[in-house]
């Protein structure tokens, strides 16, 4: 009886710990969350929370992995729900995320219009940056090309997309991009073939002018190009499964050239993953296509007041120049914000102009058509 | 004393007896809730959502449109045809390369057997993304093969990776520990009596093995594919990592469908045909438990 009663204790006691924990957000511990990739996490861990609460006595911040855009989407949702029922969403800060997600976001009053926050450092971000004003760009990448210097003279890599064609054709195998979906430097390199197929004008594509007829139109001729260059890619036409993997066939040697992230590209070679011969070149007739990352405030967390200190502490000279020598990112102020000696040292990488290409329905169609127009490469199969 | 503990004892065999059933079913309806919360009525939930919903004058009514897509669209059937392809590929190649092993552990003693099991259930520890980056730096290109061959002047090797041989190999190496183990269980149904018989009176080696072991493993044979096979036919990290980028295995394509072409309605498609195949492997299990309890 009395192994019986204490199996029940037990089980009972165990039943109480597996519940969820109902606790309300506490004062003053700001819930950050993010669905970048670890070197991001890291750069919170080790150098924005250490910072901003050395210089904020008092305030401290949870820092959460939300695992991706959809982990963010899903607090954004459970923020909505605690909104409607005035309950505590448990959220005050998105490291990076879309204003305009969950659908109905903004009307539901959930995120803070930093524009009209007053922000201090709010006039200092790059006017290029700026997409809503319920989100605040604070760091920002570019896709470029990188290329083995010992295979291929910096003299003679591609200027611009016909360049890049011809060299590609003439070099069966030297090329790979990932899939679009499974990573940005391919994302965005088919992104620069759809820019190149409609007269190189990025302001043809925006967030709400998808429709089905001008989607086929414009991204078809697209396919054409990209499957005119399958052929001549690696193996044929095979495209990795992501960033990395691009970047893991260009240290092994397998390619001489492929498209990655900026920030990604300089951490590898600063952490010996590609050599330092590997070298940078971006296309000049029209970039390829970069982004920025937004940060978004909860307008209805408990620590609402304490993540606005936090926003405009991220945009502080001090944090941006950080994101330049320890992320390899770009800074989301204009460059006239960054230290100067900085500012000289990251010259050639400094972006004139960041094409940019609209999420929303463009992103399903690209992936959609990619995948059913390019990919299938049927001289492949032996 | 004795009179003590057949009293206890006694009263302890009745205590059990009494309580066993209610008990019992208790213990077991934890499981059983479980099973039907997070895995039945998410199927059922699926294939209604598939076939009773809205239509395009806003009234719900039975719809069977995206089956009819999927069955139309060569691109989803052909992503369907690779996945069978793999899965049966995978079966076949487990078979040839498992049953050897299990044979020989059982017919064998001694230290070197127990390598052979340490080394076969060796991938049980191995997690499947690392078990990919691996075979990349092995058998990718200019990966450590090539580097051997290169060294003793042999031509590069043409790399399975990205190629749909690709997942193959990383699954069979991923699913040995399990097949080996439960044909080294199936084996231990083999009576050496039976096979010393079969040898007294003449048979030789492929005779034991196709009159004797054969017809008392068959049961696990089928245990044994039809766990992998359910395995491997929804398999994901492998075939994303190692795989082509088109035809795509059914578990990356559902997940793509899902997240990235926002479409969840041929995803869950894509899940119920996916569990129609499925289901099939999963009666030849149950069928083959429920034969063997009964006998």
């Amino acid at each position: 009886m009395k192994r019986r009663e204490f199996m029940l204790a037990t089980a009972a006691t165990a039943g109480t710990l597996i519940l969820p924990r109902m606790t309300s957000a506490a004062e003053g511990v700001i819930d950050w969350y993010t669905s970048s990739d670890s070197n991001i996490y890291d750069f919170w861990a080790n150098t924005v929370k250490p910072a901003f609460e050395a210089a904020n006595p008092g305030i401290t911040i949870n820092l959460v992995d939300a695992g991706d855009g959809a982990g963010i989407i899903a607090i954004g949702e459970r923020a909505i729900a605690a909104k409607q029922t005035g309950t505590d969403p448990q959220a005050d800060y998105f490291e990076t995320a879309n204003p305009r997600l969950p659908a109905g976001a903004i009307e539901a009053g959930i995120y803070t219009n930093v524009k009209a926050a007053g922000l201090s450092n709010y006039s200092k971000i790059n006017p290029l940056a700026i997409d809503s004003d319920y989100s605040l760009p604070y760091r920002g990448s570019q896709v470029l090309l990188a290329y083995d210097s010992t295979k291929l003279d910096p003299a003679n890599t591609p200027k611009d997309w016909d360049a890049l064609v011809e060299w590609i054709k003439a070099n069966p195998g030297a090329f790979v991009y990932n899939r679009p979906d499974k990573g940005g430097s391919g994302g965005n390199f088919v992104r620069r073939a759809i820019h190149q197929a409609n007269g190189l004008d990025p302001s043809l594509f925006t967030v709400d002018n998808y429709t089905e007829e001008f989607g086929n139109e414009a991204l078809g001729k697209a396919w054409a190009i990209l499957s005119d260059i399958a052929p001549s890619l690696y193996d044929s036409g095979a495209y990795s499964s992501g960033n990395t993997q691009s970047i893991q066939l260009l240290a092994q040697g397998v390619v001489t050239m492929t498209p990655v992230w900026s920030d990604q590209v300089l951490q590898a070679i600063d952490q010996g993953v590609l050599p330092p011969e590997t070298g940078l070149v971006q296309l000049q007739d029209l970039a390829l296509c970069g982004d920025f990352s937004r940060a978004v405030i909860i307008e209805n967390g408990t620590n609402k007041d304490a993540a606005l200190k936090l926003a405009d502490f991220v945009l502080s000279e001090a944090i941006q120049s950080a994101i330049l020598t320890e992320l390899g990112g770009f800074p989301g102020v204009s460059w006239d914000y960054v230290e100067p000696a900085l500012r000289e040292r990251f010259s050639d990488i400094v972006p004139t102009t960041i094409p940019t290409f609209p999420s929303g329905q463009w992103e399903a169609a690209i992936n959609d058509g990619w995948y059913r127009n390019v990919a299938p490469n049927v001289a492949r199969d032996s | 004393m004795t009179d003590l503990t057949q009293a206890a004892a006694s009263r302890l065999l009745t205590d059990t007896n009494h309580n066993r059933r209610p008990w019992g079913l208790l213990l077991v309806a934890v499981p059983v809730f479980l099973v039907g919360w997070l895995v039945i009525w998410p199927t059922i939930s699926a294939i209604a959502r598939t076939v009773w919903r809205l239509d395009a004058e806003g009234n719900y009514g039975f719809n069977l449109s995206s089956y009819v897509f999927f069955f139309s669209d060569q691109y989803s059937l052909n992503n369907l045809a690779i996945t069978l392809w793999t899965t049966g590929m995978c079966a076949l190649l487990l078979l040839v390369i498992c049953l050897p092993i299990a044979l020989y552990l059982r017919f064998s003693s001694g230290r070197l057997p127990a390598y052979v099991q340490g080394l076969a259930i060796f991938p049980l520890f191995v997690p499947s993304i690392i078990l990919a980056y691996a075979f990349i730096r092995v058998l990718g290109p200019n990966g450590m093969v090539d580097i051997l061959f290169n060294a003793v002047g042999l031509p590069k090797i043409r790399t399975p990776y990205l190629t749909p041989w690709g997942p193959v190999i990383g699954l069979v190496w991923d699913n040995i520990p399990l097949t080996v183990l439960i044909l080294l269980a199936g084996l231990g149904n083999v009576a050496n009596q039976s096979i010393e018989a079969a040898r007294d009176v003449g048979a030789n080696r492929l005779q034991v093995f196709w009159h004797i072991i054969l017809p008392r493993i068959s049961n696990s044979v089928l245990v044994a594919l039809s766990f992998s096979i359910l395995g491997i036919f929804s398999a994901f990290t492998l075939p994303y990592l190692l795989g082509p980028a088109s035809p795509e295995m059914m578990g990356p394509f559902m997940q793509r469908t899902f997240r990235e072409v926002n479409d969840p309605l041929n995803a869950i498609t894509q899940a119920v045909i996916a569990f129609g195949f499925c289901i099939v492997f999963g009666l030849f299990y149950v069928r083959s438990v429920a034969r063997n309890r009964g006998g």
